[in-house]
């Protein structure tokens, strides 16, 4: 049996507790405040680095790209097919180098187009299902291209019926939406998109510029597929 | 073109031209590593008044020192406050300076070889483009010619004065760069053979001479000139009396480098390396470099120095001193493997003063005006070249991998880098106080320490497992070697992007998704 006076104590106690406890505003009363300092390592002073000028033509990045499994007759649709693009003038080689079926990261293998956002469109000639699509912008060196984003239309204006394949345009700097799809660093093996069998006369293929600078490059776009019937 | 007040209008023209074209546009190449090294170094001198020498690190103190006064009127006493235009106004200041302290070399040079040099180094690629960089060469260069100058017209006049001032150039040399010994070996190895060839420059007669030359005196000004650069490699050396350790740290460096030059790693370059640099170069696409007219006009300068017998004996020697000392320090500095393309510098301007000679040589050929009028025609021709390309360096080219002076340069990208930081900064309750930690190779932190200098709470490391909790900084900058194994911890709960820092090297930054959130809210109402 608790005696009324045990219980007057225990109330005290709880009131005290509670007034008292960690999350109740009154515990600092009176006590003074003060930032909690961190202390942040340094950073360490090194010597110049080194200057990377020449090409890595087979810069390794970790694991290959696993298989990619495509419809059975899956064909490669875009070699020599045309290419149109905003830079009607490009700086630096043809916009047919988008097709040639040439890979290689040296110079002369590539496409340079003007800085900020620019595109390629391929004109596959007639609406195909899409299995996949292989993109090199620049290989020969790490680099990240911004806002690249893919489309598909059978609208050579894309303008109708435009079909977004992959977007990493996280910060619609490019203006055409947000996109989810992860940047990534160029390599040898190509960025390869799964356009889901999606159907389409037209591929276009968008950028702003990459982390080396701020023009937009193409080596070669292939485009997988078959005939739509 | 005779030593008129023609000849000084013209000059101080070149000398306004050069100062011109070095500090314009200071802000427009984005801090390179190095540079932003020094500054940082400079920042605790600035706003604690500390500097301690590292005799591994950062070279002398006198840019630090010297850069004081120019903070001081540019930007305060914060740090934070300071910009790199005000840090890179030190070097272009000092580099249209040197072409200012030829002019001491009168006597040793005829007025138009001095003219026509001051006309080469104001508008050289190489030159502009290190005297528009925050580090120590331009300093170098410039105490170099100063020391040179002095003791030149101290063999002459054989004062005091010429001497106390030569000790105090020297004394500023190794105060600016432990390596200037390349150059006092060069100057030195350059008088002997001066004096072996047979000369010696007598001073100029006057009544006090007899007095003045004798051996007595000569140990006097010997003492004055040695004692002077060793007060003043003294008082920088040991922070002016503040911490004395550095005098002895000063001669310590000498093992580090020592050791640097012999085991250059990735900066080990071949013997032909700075001449080729300078004779012809082309990267990728890009246009040709080449400042072979000068190289070319220094040949015939060198056969100048030799076959010119017009000149008097005073001034024979001294351009004999300018080929020995230019081939010798050519060949030190082509000879040590360790090679960065500033390190150019302090033997060009020996090659720009032969290359002066060259042209008043080639104008002496003849005294047909259409030979002369020729001559002057591709000299035109040339330093508009020149002056082209200098510009191409510095103001289109400044950070491309295409310009040959352009080594470990930070990328324009970055730029880019440091702009979302401060955007995302202004969307977290604390602003510049947020927490940022970056977690890099200590060779890819840099330049952010100089471009968060206004943030409060950055901390660096080198590994992932190092930092601490991750899962709720606002911002993490990283090598992208790390990125997975950082992803392990913050999982989807951060945006990634990715950032040039040099050539082949990118810096991925991850934001935390409720300031990303608020960002692109922003954004997507504007």
């Amino acid at each position: 049996m608790i005696k009324k006076s045990d219980s007057l104590v225990f109330t005290i106690l709880l009131f005290f507790l509670f007034f008292l406890s960690p999350g109740f505003g009154f515990q600092d009363t009176g006590q003074e405040k003060v930032e909690l300092k961190l202390k942040l390592p340094k950073p360490m002073f090194v010597g110049t680095p080194r200057n990377i000028r020449s090409p890595n033509l087979e810069r390794i990045t970790g694991k290959s790209r696993p298989p990619f499994y495509v419809p059975k007759g899956t064909e490669l649709l875009s070699l020599d097919k045309p290419v149109t693009s905003s830079d009607t003038e490009p700086v630096i080689g043809d916009l047919g180098f988008v097709t040639d079926g040439e890979k290689s990261g040296e110079e002369g293998y590539y496409v340079e187009l003007g800085p900020s956002v620019q595109w390629v469109q391929i004109d596959l000639g007639r609406s195909c299902s899409l299995n996949a699509v292989l993109i090199w912008h620049y290989h020969s060196q790490a680099r990240v291209y911004r806002d690249v984003i893919v489309q598909v239309s059978d609208d050579s204006d894309f303008i109708t019926d435009v079909q977004t394949i992959y977007n990493n345009d996280h910060d619609n700097s490019a203006g055409l939406g947000i996109g989810k799809d992860k940047e990534y660093i160029e390599t040898n093996e190509g960025r390869l998109i799964d356009p889901r069998g999606v159907n389409g006369r037209y591929i276009r293929l968008y950028s702003r510029g990459n982390t080396s600078n701020e023009m937009n490059h193409y080596v070669e776009v292939e485009v997988y597929g078959t005939l739509s019937k | 073109m005779n030593r008129t007040p023609a000849f000084y209008g013209l000059f101080f023209l070149v000398v306004l031209a050069a100062l011109l074209f070095r500090v314009s546009g200071l802000e427009l190449r984005p801090m390179h590593h190095d540079e932003a090294n020094q500054a940082v170094k400079f920042g605790s001198l600035l706003e604690e008044g500390k500097y301690r020498y590292d005799p591994t690190q950062h070279h002398g103190p006198s840019l630090y020192y010297l850069t004081l006064p120019f903070a001081w009127i540019g930007s305060g006493t914060s740090f934070a406050s300071l910009s790199k235009v005000t840090l890179r106004l030190v070097p272009a200041v000092f580099g249209a300076a040197i072409i200012l302290m030829l002019l001491l070399l009168k006597d040793g040079y005829s007025p138009p070889a001095l003219f026509f040099s001051g006309i080469l180094a104001a508008v050289s690629p190489v030159m502009v483009y290190y005297n528009r960089f925050y580090i120590q060469e331009t300093l170098l260069v410039f105490f170099l010619v100063g020391a040179i100058a002095s003791g030149w017209r101290y063999l002459q006049e054989r004062r005091w004065g010429w001497a106390a001032a030569a000790g105090f150039f020297s004394g500023m040399m190794f105060a600016t760069k432990e390596t200037c010994i390349i150059l006092f070996a060069a100057a030195t190895g350059s008088l002997v053979l001066v004096r072996v060839l047979g000369g010696s420059i007598k001073s100029r007669e006057n009544p006090e001479s007899k007095e003045k030359n004798s051996r007595r005196a000569t140990l006097v000004h010997l003492l004055v000139f040695g004692g002077t650069a060793l007060a003043v490699s003294i008082l920088f050396f040991s922070s002016f009396f503040q911490n004395p350790r550095g005098i002895l740290d000063s001669v310590l460096a000498f093992k580090t480098y020592f050791g640097r030059a012999a085991g250059a790693g990735f900066h080990s370059h071949p013997f032909p390396y700075y001449l080729k640099m300078l004779a012809y170069s082309r990267y990728g696409n890009g246009p040709v470099w080449s400042e072979a007219l000068v190289l070319i006009l220094a040949l015939v300068g060198c056969a100048a120095v030799f076959l010119n017998r017009s000149q008097q004996m005073s001034e024979r020697l001294f351009l004999r001193f300018t080929f020995f000392f230019t081939i010798l320090a050519t060949a030190i500095y082509s000879l040590i493997p360790y090679k960065t393309p500033w390190n150019i510098l302090p033997f060009y301007i020996g090659i720009i003063l032969l290359a002066g000679q060259g042209v008043v040589f080639l104008l002496n050929l003849s005294r047909k005006v259409i030979v002369q009028s020729l001559v002057i025609l591709i000299l035109g021709v040339g330093l508009c070249h020149l002056g082209l390309q200098s510009y191409r360096a510095n103001f289109i080219y400044s950070a491309d991998p295409r310009n040959p002076y352009v080594y470990a340069q930070t990328s324009p990208d970055f730029n880019n880098l440091v702009q979302r930081v401060e955007e995302i900064a202004r969307f977290h309750p604390e602003h510049k106080q947020m927490l940022i930690k970056v977690i890099t190779h200590p060779d890819e932190a840099w330049p952010l320490p100089w471009y968060l200098r206004s943030f409060g709470k950055v901390g660096y490391w080198q590994e992932v497992e190092e930092a601490g909790p991750l899962s709720d900084v606002p911002l993490i900058i990283s090598s992208t070697d790390k990125v997975d194994r950082l992803q392990l911890q913050i999982r989807d709960s951060y945006q990634s992007e990715y950032y040039g820092l040099r050539p082949e090297v990118l810096l991925a930054l991850h934001i935390r998704k409720d300031l990303w959130d608020k960002f692109i809210k922003e954004r997507t109402l504007k």
